[in-house]
């Protein structure tokens, strides 16, 4: 009894934590937006010129002219509407410019995780079960490397490496359908995955290896149980909670992340998307692009966190956050 | 095992390298306007895309400046960029991290909510969103990774306080008419010391690859500064053609960073075997 009302109000406590941060960026971001010397009517124009009466037709257009609270409440109606206003440059809705990016951003993602997942897993397992042996020490060397390189220079080393091996493979232009898709987001979902599976792997190893030293561990040999049932059945179970923490937070931050990746594979992801509006200027597009952001990256963290909350009693007891 | 043995000995042959390697790095960003054979900035049209030679070490890029001389200042600005990054993020969140640990409470919620807020920004998103309002440049590149790196050195100092300040010592000075200050900065932060140094040699690997991927995106250092991942970004066209040099800076990247983690690895196994350390990685992509 006394455990679920802990949980409860542990679940409780994160969502509302989960609305209160969302209001808080969206406060944050949207005043330091206002920060900037730019004046929205110039990038609007795109440097023509304009009677001063055009101006002031624009700036009641976009809402401009609006005391500067009722900007941030019209803004913040909007997005709870779903609707992320109208960008600057193009004057075309925000969000017909975000959705074809996130067309090629998820998809990559999606891939960079499953692969993650699929390399980490055996490469922490086994450096735990042969630790201080040669697999471990070779592979523990590669975690090592690839959690050092940045995923652009991955990147960069992949095509140079590709370019002289595989000439036919192209990184540029367009591509359609699933398999076209599959394609082109590979080799980048790979190169991206290179440093999230090593921090994995490491997780893993630690936590295993700490794992397989413990008491229930000893009872559970003692008892007759296989090497296989002891390191799959039981020591794995106790490595996915903060396997499942450290990856919710890895995964989360890609949406952005994987910008510079992007960038080397041309691929028109929204992390271009989202610098070539910071670059520009184009404020409702920075805005909306930070608050997606946000909102996915708290979503995968904050439902990790429950879900690790349902299964383990230990969390929500005290003060567990900052710990 | 192997553990308790190194505990005992800081130098061990991996740590040694590491600090060998560290050295010269550091070494050759301060000097770099002494060795630089030339200057990085000086443009040679008659004399680009030169191959290696006795000349030019790493041969000459599109405008015919020496690749060289441009790893080496590029590493300068690199590296004293990454001190910078976390020298911002000790002088922030230190004394942010003592003021929420020891006196727990209001401010102690104050302060974490808003490194509750800052962590919220996946990665760099926030830096991004910084130089975009205040401009490009290697100040404000800085400063911008440096504001995201201070929630982890406050939480991490907040940790370490929480547990020293219930010790019988903060007690006995209390006691004794210490005023707060005095117990927090003087005796409290050098306890602190030990744990924070390896995380804080580890956040020095990780402000190098920050602010190279600030650059690579072209929302880090501007011209004339350069550091190596502006490098790579620029040579991103020699890369068929000359792949070696092309990705000389990226390579310089790596090899810093593995050494500053193997490097604060032996430091944290020097100083405590037993704890365990937070990893700013986990707050971080890859």
């Amino acid at each position: 009894m006394k455990r679920a009302k802990s949980t409860a109000r542990y679940i409780v406590g994160k969502l509302i934590g989960f609305a209160v941060t969302l209001f808080a960026v969206s406060l944050l971001i949207f005043f330091l937006e206002r920060l900037s010397n730019v004046d929205p009517v110039a990038v609007i124009l795109g440097g023509k010129r304009a009677s001063d009466e055009t101006i002031a037709a624009l700036r009641e257009k976009f809402g401009l002219n609006l005391p500067i609270w009722r900007q941030y409440f019209n803004w913040l109606g909007g997005l709870l509407r779903g609707d992320f206003g109208t960008d600057f440059r193009y004057q075309q809705p925000v969000w017909s410019l975000i959705a074809p990016r996130l067309g090629v951003t998820l998809p990559l993602i999606a891939a960079a995780s499953v692969i993650t997942v699929l390399i980490s897993v055996p490469i922490g397992v086994v450096c735990a079960v042969k630790q201080g042996k040669a697999a471990d020490a070779a592979l523990s060397a590669f975690c090592l490397a690839a959690v050092s390189c940045p995923s652009f220079f991955v990147s960069m080393m992949a095509v140079a490496i590709l370019s002289s091996v595989a000439p036919q493979i192209s990184f540029t232009g367009t591509f359609s359908g699933f398999s076209g898709m599959m394609e082109r987001l590979l080799i980048p979902a790979v190169c991206i995955s290179l440093g999230m599976l090593a921090l994995g792997a490491r997780v893993i190893r630690s936590k295993m290896i700490s794992e397989l030293d413990s008491d229930y561990v000893l009872f559970a040999r003692a008892g007759g149980l296989s090497e296989r049932k002891v390191v799959f059945g039981k020591a794995l179970r106790s490595c996915i909670i903060p396997y499942a923490s450290v990856m919710s937070i890895q995964i989360g931050s890609l949406l952005v992340g994987a910008v510079a990746v992007e960038e080397v594979f041309s691929l028109q992801g929204l992390g271009s998307l989202l610098i070539s509006s910071i670059q520009g200027s184009n404020y409702p597009v920075t805005q909306a692009i930070t608050m997606i952001t946000v909102f996915f990256f708290l979503l995968l963290t904050t439902a990790v966190d429950i879900i690790i909350a349902a299964v383990d009693p230990r969390v929500g007891k005290g003060d567990a956050s900052y710990d | 095992m192997t553990e308790k043995e190194s505990a005992s000995r800081f130098f061990t042959p991996a740590v040694a390298v590491s600090a060998a390697v560290l050295v010269i790095i550091f070494a050759i960003s301060v000097l770099a306007p002494i060795i630089a054979p030339y200057d990085p900035l000086e443009t040679n049209l008659s004399a680009t895309f030169e191959a290696p030679s006795g000349e030019h070490i790493f041969g000459t890029d599109q405008t015919g400046r020496d690749i060289f001389s441009r790893m080496l200042f590029g590493g300068r600005t690199t590296v004293l960029g990454a001190f910078g990054i976390v020298l911002f993020s000790m002088a922030v969140g230190i004394p942010m991290g003592l003021i929420a640990g020891y006196y727990g409470g209001l401010a102690d919620r104050i302060l974490m909510r808003i490194t509750d807020i800052v962590i919220s920004f996946p990665t760099l998103l926030l830096a991004f969103i910084f130089v975009g309002i205040f401009g490009r440049g290697l100040q404000n590149s800085v400063l911008a990774i440096g504001i995201v790196y201070v929630p982890m050195t406050a939480r991490l100092t907040r940790s370490l306080t929480f547990a020293e300040k219930n010790k019988g010592y903060v007690e006995a000075l209390k006691t004794a008419g210490c005023t707060n200050m005095r117990i927090m900065f003087l005796q409290i932060l050098p306890n602190c010391l030990p744990t924070l140094s390896s995380q804080l040699t580890l956040d020095i690997g990780y402000a190098i690859i920050d602010l190279a991927s600030m650059s690579f995106i072209g929302l880090g250092v501007k011209l004339p500064d350069c550091d190596w991942g502006a490098m790579l970004e620029e040579s991103r066209n020699l890369i068929f053609t000359r792949p070696l040099s092309a990705l000389a800076p990226g390579f310089a990247i790596a090899v810093t960073v593995i050494a500053i983690n193997i490097f604060s690895d032996g430091v944290q196994r020097y100083i405590d075997p037993t704890k365990r350390k937070l990893k700013r990685s986990v707050l971080r992509h890859g």
